[in-house]
């Protein structure tokens, strides 16, 4: 880099961006992707995967409720089974489906709602972190968008995390 | 006597009236790598000696009931003899349950069904945690304008109320809460150090006690910078045989004195402070394009009417487990105090349990009476069904 600027006939030119040339620059609309499925990482209960999943051992004591049903050779539990099931039927849906339901039922009222309350965008413009080390950071990589704050973290990102996730 | 049940995404709040504390119950059902073939309904999981790797199954998604299967063996387990032994008496208690603020018609119903048709109580009301924190702490003080701050698990709310009534236009909701905080944190450390992509409960148990929030910034980053000590500290992570519970390593006590062959150590600089600062700048985490809860406090007392602002200033209360953060007040009040107008009085109110006091309150207003005429009987939703409930609580 510095070196070959003293040479007298040779362009100068720094490695680092001779490098990052050869990599692919990811547009807008896929750093916004990114973006988002970090949000939906960090709205996620779980990271690990069930740990009983392949067990398929159910307990007896907490039956499904459909299993319930069936086995069940009471006709009071049977009841109290189908009463539940019925709140299930309505509610077998996710906050999405939900959230859905209710913009299209408030779509025209005035009424403040779910939506309505949503704390608006800052005024200010965002802080800078550098994604690697969480110091305040001035420069952006080039492929993907992430903030880094010295060639140090630049050469540990693009080891790493670049193209996988931004921050 | 009633119940009160503040039922968190985290943990439930429940008790009778007639008790000064409530008891807090994990609510989710809990499923351990240690222990195979069971899992644990809420507080069970104090059963279990090793609690790495710990798989939540939580029936609230985003603060909104969701999961009714894993809701009732979870209210089951509650309302059982374990703990508030409630075998046959359910048609002899009233009921309060918490909801989240704008709560989706669907939800409503089926929890007045699952209510009196299925556990059989009495009467039920359900309001959102806040508005109980705020009629009592209005009724107490013979004051009549408050705005309570509920940074809870899944998200903030900043809620301005008028006597008993919540300013709905007003509302402002940020969708930071615990569970985004430690979810980054967590993967601020598996990036970083060590990967504990899996231990959900020791990075919240982390959080818990090396967090804090930072009253002056950029100040602070430099300290982290030069690993003052005042900033940077050393975490022991649990390894649920010797160290049962993570904590800040003392740096005058040698680690040789440690006997264990291996534990790990988690070194904390900024991100101590810089993961709760979320809650305060959630712009900077990719696309939560909002204000903090600061900003938004300022933003929701301006869509008041202007006459009633000074008043909501000075009744600020900061309600949920976020602000047990160390600091927190400290960083609202300076944060308020600096964007507001200098004419306003800005007074904040910390209780000294910010996670219980909601329960706290709703048990005050239940042994006052205060809600007697609010409360829906089972002879009426028989009669009128869940239009009853819409018209008197909503």
């Amino acid at each position: 880099m510095s070196k070959s600027s003293k040479l007298p006939n040779e362009k100068r030119e720094s490695s680092r961006i001779k490098d990052a040339d050869g990599r692919r620059v990811l547009d807008d609309s896929s750093r916004r992707r990114r973006l988002s499925r970090y949000l939906e990482y960090l709205e996620k209960d779980n990271h690990n995967d069930d740990p009983q999943a392949n067990l398929n051992i159910p307990s007896k004591r907490y039956l499904p409720f459909h299993d319930l049903e069936a086995t069940s050779v009471s006709s009071k539990k049977k009841k109290k089974a189908k009463g539940h099931d019925n709140v299930q039927k309505r509610l077998r849906k996710n906050f999405a489906a939900l959230l859905e339901e209710n913009i299209q039922q408030n779509g025209d009222s005035d009424e403040p709602n779910y939506v309505t309350a949503t704390a608006p965008p800052p005024k200010y413009p965002t802080r800078k972190f550098c994604h690697v080390c969480g110091f305040p950071s001035n420069y952006i990589c080039v492929t993907c968008g992430a903030k880094y704050c010295s060639i140090k973290c630049l050469r540990i990102h693009q080891d790493t995390r670049c193209l996988k996730w931004t921050v | 006597m009633a119940i009160i049940l503040d039922n968190g995404c985290y943990t439930c709040k429940v008790g009778f009236s007639n008790e000064t504390r409530p008891r807090l119950m994990l609510n989710s059902i809990i499923k351990a790598k240690s222990e195979r073939r069971t899992s644990f309904i809420s507080n069970q999981i104090n059963d279990c000696k090793d609690l790495s790797g710990i798989f939540y199954l939580l029936p609230l998604q985003k603060g909104f009931l969701i999961d009714w299967d894993l809701e009732r063996q979870i209210w089951d387990y509650i309302f059982s003899k374990e703990n508030l032994n409630l075998n046959v008496e359910f048609q002899e208690h009233n009921i309060v349950i918490t909801e989240p603020h704008f709560n989706f018609t669907p939800v409503r119903k089926s929890m007045a069904e699952v209510v009196f048709e299925e556990f059989q109580f009495k009467g039920f009301y359900t309001t959102a945690a806040s508005t109980l924190s705020s009629r009592s702490y209005l009724r107490e003080r013979n004051r009549h304008y408050c705005v309570v701050i509920d940074s809870g698990f899944s998200f903030t709310h900043v809620v301005p109320y008028c006597h008993d009534r919540k300013l709905a236009r007003a509302v402002r909701r940020i969708d930071v809460g615990g569970k985004l905080i430690t979810n980054h944190m967590k993967d601020l450390i598996s990036y970083r150090q060590l990967n504990v992509m899996d231990e959900t409960y020791v990075v919240n148990q982390l959080k818990e006690g090396a967090c804090f929030v930072s009253k002056d910034f950029f100040a602070d980053m430099e300290l982290a910078k030069n690993s003052d000590r005042k900033v940077s500290c050393k975490y022991v992570l649990p390894d649920f045989q010797n160290i049962k519970q993570g904590y800040i390593q003392d740096d005058k006590v040698e680690s040789s004195l440690f006997s264990f062959d291996t534990y790990y150590i988690v070194k904390l600089k900024n991100e101590r402070f810089t993961v709760p600062e979320v809650l305060f700048n959630p712009s900077y985490i990719g696309r939560i394009n909002q204000i903090g809860i600061s900003e938004a406090i300022v933003n929701a007392l301006d869509a008041t009417p202007r006459e009633i602002q000074p008043l909501l200033y000075k009744n600020i209360i900061l309600t949920g487990g976020n602000a047990k953060l160390p600091g927190f007040k400290e960083r609202i009040f300076n944060d308020v105090r600096s964007i507001t107008n200098a004419d306003f009085d800005v007074q904040i109110f910390s209780p000294e349990d910010p996670v219980t006091y909601a329960w706290e309150c709703g048990a005050k207003e239940v042994r006052d009476g205060a809600l007697d005429n609010l409360f829906v009987s089972r002879k009426e939703y028989e009669e009128f069904g869940y239009n009853i409930c819409r018209n008197r609580f909503f």
